[in-house]
């Protein structure tokens, strides 16, 4: 378990700070971090954080115990002298060594065993209800989202991947093959906890492709430009055409300019559910940059013969 | 050609309450307010599809956890789901290049 951050700290308050800048700072996060309103998996940490933080320095009686006893203050018993808690606490300390960042100096030592099983979630009654409010039982918990960006060839393929939630949550993950744009994936269960044993909510993992140097990706439909030398695009040609399922062939029928879109059925992206999407190659001729001799000889013998113009106003 | 007649499942008032965790009283103030939507079954008494248990679920976590009142949360749900509505539409929107 991580170190627990400084109530104060939490609030973005400073220690002195009165009772109505601790509100206003709560007011101002709970607002942010409300599970309803952020559906950033690691807001609802926050949110906990915030309002266990806002609960204890609300009330200046328990403000005032946190401030002499720490996190612990709550297994310190009433009449304990804050210099002698902290005496008993560098001493545990120094006897235990490097036993454990925190929880060295229990209770026992103030001869209160028994208090170490007391779990903070019990005494202040979870998220929810707990701050005095009537119980009416379980809350279910809220459903979160979370972007996740894959390659095209990512989902293309589909399969099975890690990822880190925000809050440093890890999951691993089934991607269905064909996932588009903007697509939802449902975790059920994996979202915000319920309160008093309500049923967790449900995590959405909203996909984006990220940006392919060679493809570019409309719905299920791929589009990649295919160079051409100027002599294929002229005769006709057979050539490869890269696509995320592997090498295709693609027919290019003669006299084809650069612009020409040929179709290449099914080559897009799967769909689970019906007809794949296709894939757009866009015709590009390129010429060589540096022509040897001979090319440059045929090219000038080609200019000469040729009539055709291609600005030709008919 | 026969068809099994499927009951839909639909949840009365009071298993809907306890469902949910909350008081039938105020399931019936939520409907009142128009944060809950119910059908009335044959006999005219108020029935909640499951779909609704989550909803009562966020008007719980809103209200606990913010303080707001019934009658406010009815705005706040409103204006959340256009947010989810927009950003959804801007999602889908292919990216232009």
């Amino acid at each position: 378990m991580a170190p627990r951050r400084d109530f104060y700290e939490v609030l973005g308050v400073d220690r002195n700070a009165d009772q109505d800048e601790i509100q206003r700072a709560y007011r101002k996060l709970v607002r942010a971090y409300h599970p309803d309103v952020n559906k950033d998996p690691g807001a609802e940490d926050t949110f906990k954080e915030v309002s266990e933080a806002y609960s204890v320095l609300s009330d200046p009686e328990t403000r005032r115990r946190y401030d002499a006893f720490g996190h612990d203050f709550r297994q310190v018993p009433p009449d304990v002298d804050p210099a002698q808690w902290a005496r008993a606490r560098a001493g545990a300390g120094a006897r235990a060594g490097a036993g454990g960042p925190r929880g060295s100096a229990r209770a026992e030592d103030f001869g209160f065993g028994g208090a170490e099983g007391v779990d903070l979630e019990d005494l202040l009654g979870g998220m929810f209800g707990g701050r005095g409010r009537r119980r009416w039982g379980p809350v279910p918990g809220a459903d979160q989202e979370a972007e996740l960006t894959l390659t095209v060839e990512e989902a293309y393929h589909g399969g099975r991947r890690a990822i880190t939630l925000s809050g440093g949550r890890r999951l691993d993950v089934t991607i269905p093959a064909g996932v588009t744009n903007g697509q939802r994936i449902r975790l059920a269960g994996q979202g915000g906890q319920g309160a008093e044993g309500g049923s967790p909510g449900d995590l959405y993992l909203i996909v984006r492709i990220a940006d392919h140097a060679r493809y570019r990706v409309e719905g299920r439909d791929l589009h990649t430009s295919l160079p051409l030398a100027p002599w294929e695009a002229a005769l006709g040609a057979t050539v490869a055409v890269d696509t995320p399922g592997g090498e295709a062939k693609v027919k290019v029928p003669p006299g084809s300019s650069t612009g020409r879109r040929l179709r290449l059925r099914g080559r897009g992206m799967p769909n689970p559910r019906g007809t794949a999407g296709d894939l757009f190659a866009e015709v590009r001729i390129m010429v060589p940059q540096r022509p040897t001799d001979e090319e440059r000889r045929l090219f000038e013998q080609l200019a000469a013969a040729s009539r055709f113009d291609p600005r030709g106003r008919s | 050609m026969t068809y099994a007649l499927v009951r839909p499942v639909r949840l009365d008032l009071n298993s809907y309450a306890r469902a949910t965790g909350l008081h039938p009283e105020v399931v019936r103030r939520l409907v009142v307010l128009g944060l809950l939507e119910p059908v009335r079954d044959a006999r005219g008494e108020l029935c909640f599809s499951p779909a609704q248990v989550a909803v009562a679920a966020r008007i719980r976590r809103l209200h606990d956890g913010l303080s707001i009142n019934y009658a406010a949360i009815g705005l706040v749900i409103d204006l959340l789901d256009r947010i989810d509505t927009l950003e959804a539409a801007l999602r889908t929107a292919a990216p232009r290049h």
